[in-house]
């Protein structure tokens, strides 16, 4: 009972990071209608701002988490003034290949830099709290507590952002239609940055929570970035809810799915294999993702 | 007045003169025209490129020092880095954009065996001399190729002493876990059949080469009965970090009852302890450089100049560069130019004493990975026993006759 029990602490924790950064990518989806493949370098980026505020200012953990997330934020609206702008023209014929190009430029640029400015060799910001929880025979680290947690905080914020606030409500109105949204005096394109610059924050904020556990390096976005597309095509392309129930749907497969394969010396290495096969089942079932509703391209 | 002009046409005339014999031996001495080799290697995700860092930055030292002693043969060396960031298709490219385009004369580096493989095609191809630097999978030198050579021990050479290790240590259950590259399963597969000659039971699970979390494979490891008595990780890159640090947190290894162990190299790196903290003490790993009781001076003299230069101690990949520099040097001033037949011919018979001792390749095929492999490469088990402590600090405990301490293996207390 006690390794079952710890295989979905952990599953739950790692799913909730997932759905972090599975949101971001979905709420860019659904405000830019772009698939934004250089989320996973927003993520690495906002986890080494973190580091550096924690090493240079001095700054707790916590506290850097939101400097970093504040950071991103600002990070991610110029990115989309400086790069995104032509999708809200009518003279980009190409906007999905545009976005598309853009964006993974971005990814490759990104990364690259961080190569160059952060270094190679693996970081490691101080933990949260350091130590372990042990209740009964269940042991699971100060780092994971914290990381589920505000995780989890964070997801509830976010919820209440989209559904209790007027920016949250318009954000929503101009991913259902744009032009409707104009009509009743939302300005679409203010809503494209305020996305980006969330959808940033989040992935700053997923990769300053994980971070103490799996360390910093240029190139740590890269299976996140993957992972991400699976939990916002599962969930459902747009859906807020449904990357957030995905994200941690795919943390406990993946967790149970190498504590429970009945081969132990094969279970690690096809976790990832494990999470896209879900997918595949889910689509075959639901073809428009677990809360999925029709996209239309940018109006 | 005549003989002033007299005088200046021929003052005139000498100078003119003087410049034109004089500014062609100028030219030709101050711009000889440099010898190019070539440099393969990870320097971007997703290949290790922290490690391949210090490998260019090694290999950087050494071509300094040769060129500020007046190159080789009269000319300056020159080397074209290529990244190949640990992708195969990325190593073919590059090998052929050195030979091709840079017209290099030999090709040395790589960090991953998988890329190394592909690399050594396109040089195989070509016909140009190959110094495979940090990479141990055993098929690389079996393979037979004139124009492979390689400075850095094989998996038949490294995991036979881990292999050896493990029976003497007494361990008598162990769980592996290995990365699913060419190097992971070169290691594997000449390390089990050792444990099983001996009698020492194991389960084995591979695992990707960018993977994180490996929380549930952990649990699901102390679960087993009877316990293992060694967690060994074949894994070369930072994921051993995270891997490290949670098998502490869990509660596996190390601890009185499981012992941890890691062979492939990111145990050596500088931030391995900024990355592992507290778990990374009684870890054992490999050395593949002299253990520091034997350091020579160019040992010393190249820790020395590293640390100055780089503001980091190196690690033994990166000496196994700049030993391959000087071989790759050395073998020119022998063959007397640049002819690749010539060059091969020169390695061959290398005698070059470096940072890891006296160099020399096997001609023979017996066995099969012998051939032009440095055979007396060094390779050394070391155990941390303080946190923070450089592998050459760390007490040798493998093989016997190089080890500076009584036990095979420290368990930590209780």
């Amino acid at each position: 009972m006690d390794y079952l029990l710890i295989q979905v602490t952990n599953g739950a924790i790692i799913g909730i990071i997932y759905a972090l950064i599975a949101v971001g990518v979905t709420i860019i989806f659904s405000i830019l209608k772009i698939v934004n493949f250089a989320h996973g370098d927003l993520y690495m980026l906002g986890g080494y701002t973190a580091y550096y505020i924690v090493t240079f200012l001095g700054v707790p953990p916590l506290g850097a988490l939101f400097l970093s997330m504040a950071g991103l934020f600002l990070f991610g609206i110029v990115l989309e003034r400086l790069f995104l702008t032509p999708l809200y023209s009518d003279r980009t014929e190409r906007k999905d290949e545009y976005g598309l190009i853009v964006t993974f430029g971005l990814a490759f640029f990104l990364r690259n830099t961080a190569l160059i400015v952060f270094g190679p060799f693996p970081l490691r910001p101080p933990s949260f709290v350091p130590g372990v929880v042990h209740v009964g025979g269940l042991a699971v680290t100060n780092d994971r507590i914290v990381a589920g947690a505000v995780g989890v905080l964070l997801i509830l914020a976010l919820l209440y952002f989209m559904h209790r606030t007027i920016w949250g409500q318009a954000l929503d109105a101009v991913s259902q239609s744009r032009d409707s949204a104009a009509i009743v005096g939302i300005n679409p394109r203010r809503f494209n940055s305020l996305a980006f610059g969330v959808g940033a924050a989040l992935a700053a904020a997923a990769s300053a929570l994980i971070a103490p556990i799996y360390s910093l390096s240029p190139g740590m976005g890269v299976l996140p970035n993957i992972q991400a597309y699976v939990i916002v095509i599962l969930g459902g392309m747009g859906s807020v809810l449904g990357s957030i129930v995905a994200g941690i749907l795919l943390g406990e497969a993946e967790g149970l799915f190498t504590a429970f394969f009945p081969d132990p010396t094969r279970a690690l290495a096809y976790t990832n294999a494990f999470g896209v096969l879900v997918l595949m089942i889910a689509l075959i079932l639901r073809p428009t993702g677990l809360f999925g509703r029709r996209h239309v391209r940018m109006e | 007045m005549r003989i002033v002009r007299r005088l200046l046409l021929i003052g005139v005339v000498a100078v003119v003169g003087a410049g034109m014999i004089l500014v062609p031996v100028k030219t030709l001495l101050g711009a000889a025209e440099p010898i190019k080799l070539g440099w393969v290697g990870p320097l971007s995700p997703p290949g290790g490129y922290a490690d391949g860092q210090l490998m260019k930055d090694a290999a950087t030292l050494a071509v300094d020092e040769i060129n500020a002693k007046g190159g080789v043969l009269g000319r300056p060396i020159q080397v074209s880095y290529q990244d190949t960031r640990g992708l195969p298709e990325e190593g073919t490219a590059a090998a052929e954009r050195l030979i091709s385009q840079e017209h290099v004369v030999a090709i040395m580096g790589e960090f991953h065996s998988s890329v190394f493989l592909a690399e050594m095609e396109v040089a195989h191809k070509n016909g140009i001399p190959i110094v495979a630097v940090d990479v141990w999978a055993n098929k690389i030198t079996a393979a037979g190729y004139p124009e492979v050579f390689r400075v850095a021990p094989c998996q038949a050479l490294i995991a036979t002493q881990w292999g050896n290790w493990m029976v003497a240590a007494g361990f008598k259950n162990v769980a592996i876990i290995y990365e699913k590259t060419d190097g992971g399963q070169s290691a594997r597969d000449v390390l089990l059949p050792i444990l099983q000659a001996h009698g020492v039971r194991y389960d084995v699970v591979g695992a990707d080469l960018n993977q994180t979390d490996f929380t549930a494979q952990i649990e699901r490891f102390k679960t087993h009965t009877p316990p293992y008595d060694l967690f060994h990780t074949i894994y070369s890159e930072a994921g051993l970090y995270p891997m490290v640090q949670q098998a502490h947190s869990a509660g596996f290894a190390p601890t009185a009852r499981t012992g941890i162990s890691n062979t492939g190299g990111p145990a050596t790196t500088p931030t391995f302890w900024k990355n592992v903290g507290d778990a990374g003490k009684y870890l054992v790993t490999e050395v593949v450089g002299l253990p520091k009781a034997k350091w020579n001076n160019i040992t010393r003299a190249f820790v020395a100049n590293f640390t100055k230069r780089f503001n980091s101690p190196p690690t033994p990949q990166a000496i196994e560069n700049y030993d391959a520099t000087y071989i790759i040097v050395d073998a020119i001033k022998r063959a007397g130019g640049t002819d690749p037949k010539a060059l091969i011919a020169a390695l061959e018979k290398t005698t070059w004493v470096g940072g890891r001792g006296k160099y020399s390749f096997a001609t023979d095929h017996n066995p099969d990975w012998h051939y032009h492999q440095f055979v007396d490469a060094p390779v050394n088990l070391v155990q941390f026993d303080k946190v923070g402590q450089t592998p050459d600090d760390a007490p040798v405990v493998w093989p016997r006759s190089l080890a500076t301490v009584q036990y095979t293996y420290k368990r930590p207390p209780q």
